[in-house]
């Protein structure tokens, strides 16, 4: 009861300030590591693809994923929703930011910002809320997903979504010129 | 024009002193780097390449990734020969290079020349090339020199695991009376991905084939513009030449048409020897006497004063031919014509100008005198004169 009233808690939480984070997303530079080119990132993150059951985010070489989402704005991340298939689906996930073109052999060269263990629930679509004091000044977003709920060769992801808000800060691009008159 | 960066993995095992390949091994690979390090910078001026060596003392970095062509080539000198190829260490080094290459931007790939045996299973090839794979590195590599069975297993195995979507390529080149960099340039190490490279090693295919070089008048329109340029106006001017000589020997019914022809051919004449000068202004002006010389015998006023106007800016003579030139359809308005002539002066000062021509030539007097009694008939008749004195030039 506690426990859903909680949960209750956390999804209107998401509801009342926070927006889906697709629109600050910087597209030209999000890089995606070890990931199978038929199933690209955007399967997982872009607006009609994620919503998509059958399109998936899948690795190629190995089990683990490394994508890098840089914002056109700063933001405040407040939680994350990660969903896949029960068992491919990711289980160990950890984040940084504001660290640019990381590769899989500096993941453990710094400790991450936060570190999420997923559980099925969460694969379903419940959301994780993040240690929000470490998410204040967000330039850029990377996700490193170390293995999966089965342990399978290949991990799946069926959609990525963030949650926050943003700082005011200026869009470069929505500036626009003053006529004179 | 992928902007990329590469690594290369030179083999200066002992094996590279075979003289299977000609002159060596060696040198045959050192030619082909040569080329790659050209055909990759000058696909995209961003491009960066680097050159490592894996035999010796141990694998060595000769220079870091760059776009520098002439450092790439330099360090190739006073390599030595020695030691056992280390393919493994080889590729670890390559990949760290290109994982801190100064723009990430780049694509990364390694070229590898892989002369001497192979000592690694191919297990320990095969996670290489995953791990390759993993961190979105491209793999090339130049099987040649040691023929072995195992060796081209393991190497072909390798680039299996290191292939994404067709980007990793191997090339199997047996020794033989081609050259390893002919054959190479054929493949798509060059070629790149269809594109890129191919404008480069197409012309060093046709160098090399000995060939010719294709363009319009043996003048690489890159490598010297302005000379392609010069030669492309004056076979331009020669063939208006050539037609106005053509009009004139087809209009042989009117002797004023022969003498308009002589006269353009006149003018181009002096415009030739202008041509360093005022080459744009004076085909204009060509074309626009020819023009009106040819289509519209009865030339307007009007716009026979802004020639005169310009013609008078630019310089007396082609005035003059002009004049010329315009006479036909203006024989009613000699009279100008005949005022111009008479002033002496301004008639000696031209026939100096003219090559060939000597003022204190009785003939050329006699003309003069002619000239100022009888203005339209003299014209014709010094325009004969004129004609053969021309013809001597």
């Amino acid at each position: 009861m506690s426990t859903e009233s909680a949960a209750a808690a956390a999804a209107s939480a998401i509801l009342r300030n926070q927006v889906d984070l697709l629109d600050f997303i910087d597209w030209a530079g999000v890089e995606c590591l070890n990931q199978n080119t038929a199933h690209p990132f955007p399967n997982a993150l872009k607006q009609g693809y994620r919503e998509d059951e059958g399109l998936n985010l899948e690795s190629d070489a190995d089990e683990q994923l490394l994508v890098y989402i840089p914002f056109t704005q700063v933001i405040k991340l407040h939680s994350i929703v990660i969903k896949g298939p029960e068992d491919e689906g990711p289980q160990t996930v950890k984040l940084y930011t504001n660290k640019e073109h990381m590769g899989f052999s500096n993941v453990s060269d710094f400790p991450p910002s936060d570190t999420l263990t997923l559980s099925p629930e969460n694969l379903q679509g419940k959301p994780v809320v993040l240690k929000y004091v470490k998410f204040q000044n967000v330039r850029s977003l990377t996700i490193f997903i170390e293995d999966n709920q089965s342990g399978s060769d290949i991990t799946k992801v069926q959609k990525i979504i963030l949650h926050g808000s943003t700082v005011e800060t200026t869009d470069m691009k929505g500036l626009k010129k003053i006529e004179d008159h | 024009m992928v902007l990329e960066a590469t690594m290369i993995c030179i083999d200066n095992s002992e094996w590279m002193r075979n003289g299977d390949y000609s002159p060596t091994r060696f040198q045959a690979q050192a030619d082909a780097v040569n080329l790659i390090c050209g055909a990759k910078t000058q696909s995209n001026p961003e491009n960066t390449v680097g050159i490592l060596t894996m035999a010796g003392k141990g694998v060595r970095v000769l220079v870091t990734p760059t776009s520098d062509l002439g450092k790439i080539l330099a360090c190739m000198h006073g390599l030595e020969i020695g030691g056992e190829m280390n393919l493994a260490a080889g590729i670890q080094v390559a990949q760290l290079a290109l994982k801190h290459r100064q723009n990430k931007k780049q694509q990364q790939r390694i070229i590898v020349f892989a002369g001497g045996p192979v000592n690694y299973d191919k297990k320990v090839l095969e996670m290489i090339g995953k791990k390759l794979k993993k961190n979105s590195v491209a793999l090339d590599v130049v099987n040649f020199g040691e023929e072995d069975e195992s060796k081209t297993e393991k190497l072909e195995a390798l680039v299996a695991a290191v292939n994404n979507s067709d980007s990793s390529h191997i090339v199997h080149v047996p020794a033989g009376s081609n050259a390893l960099s002919d054959v190479l340039l054929s493949t798509h190490i060059f070629t790149g991905d269809g594109e890129g490279g191919s404008g480069f090693a197409a012309a060093a295919a046709a160098a090399a084939a000995g060939g010719v070089s294709g363009f319009d008048f043996g003048v690489d329109p890159n490598l010297d513009p302005e000379l392609a340029l010069a030669l492309r106006v004056s076979m331009e001017e020669e063939r208006a030449r050539q037609e106005a000589a053509a009009k004139k020997a087809a209009d042989e019914s009117t002797s004023q048409d022969a003498t308009m022809s002589e006269n353009v051919g006149t003018s181009a004449s002096e415009a030739e020897n202008k041509k360093d000068d005022l080459m744009d202004d004076e085909n204009a002006l060509l074309q626009q006497a020819l023009a009106m010389s040819m289509d519209e015998p009865a030339a307007t006023v009007t716009t026979r004063d802004t020639d005169m106007a310009d013609a008078a800016v630019d310089d007396q003579d082609l005035a003059l031919a002009l004049q010329y030139s315009m006479q036909d359809g203006a024989k009613d308005q000699s009279e100008d014509m005949g005022k111009l002539l008479a002033d002496q002066s301004f008639v000696s000062s031209i026939l100096t100008s003219l090559p060939g021509v000597d003022p204190n030539d009785p003939s050329v007097k006699d003309l003069l005198a002619s000239m100022q009694n009888q203005p339209s008939e003299s014209e014709q008749k010094k325009d004969d004169d004129k004609a053969p004195k021309e013809d001597d030039k």
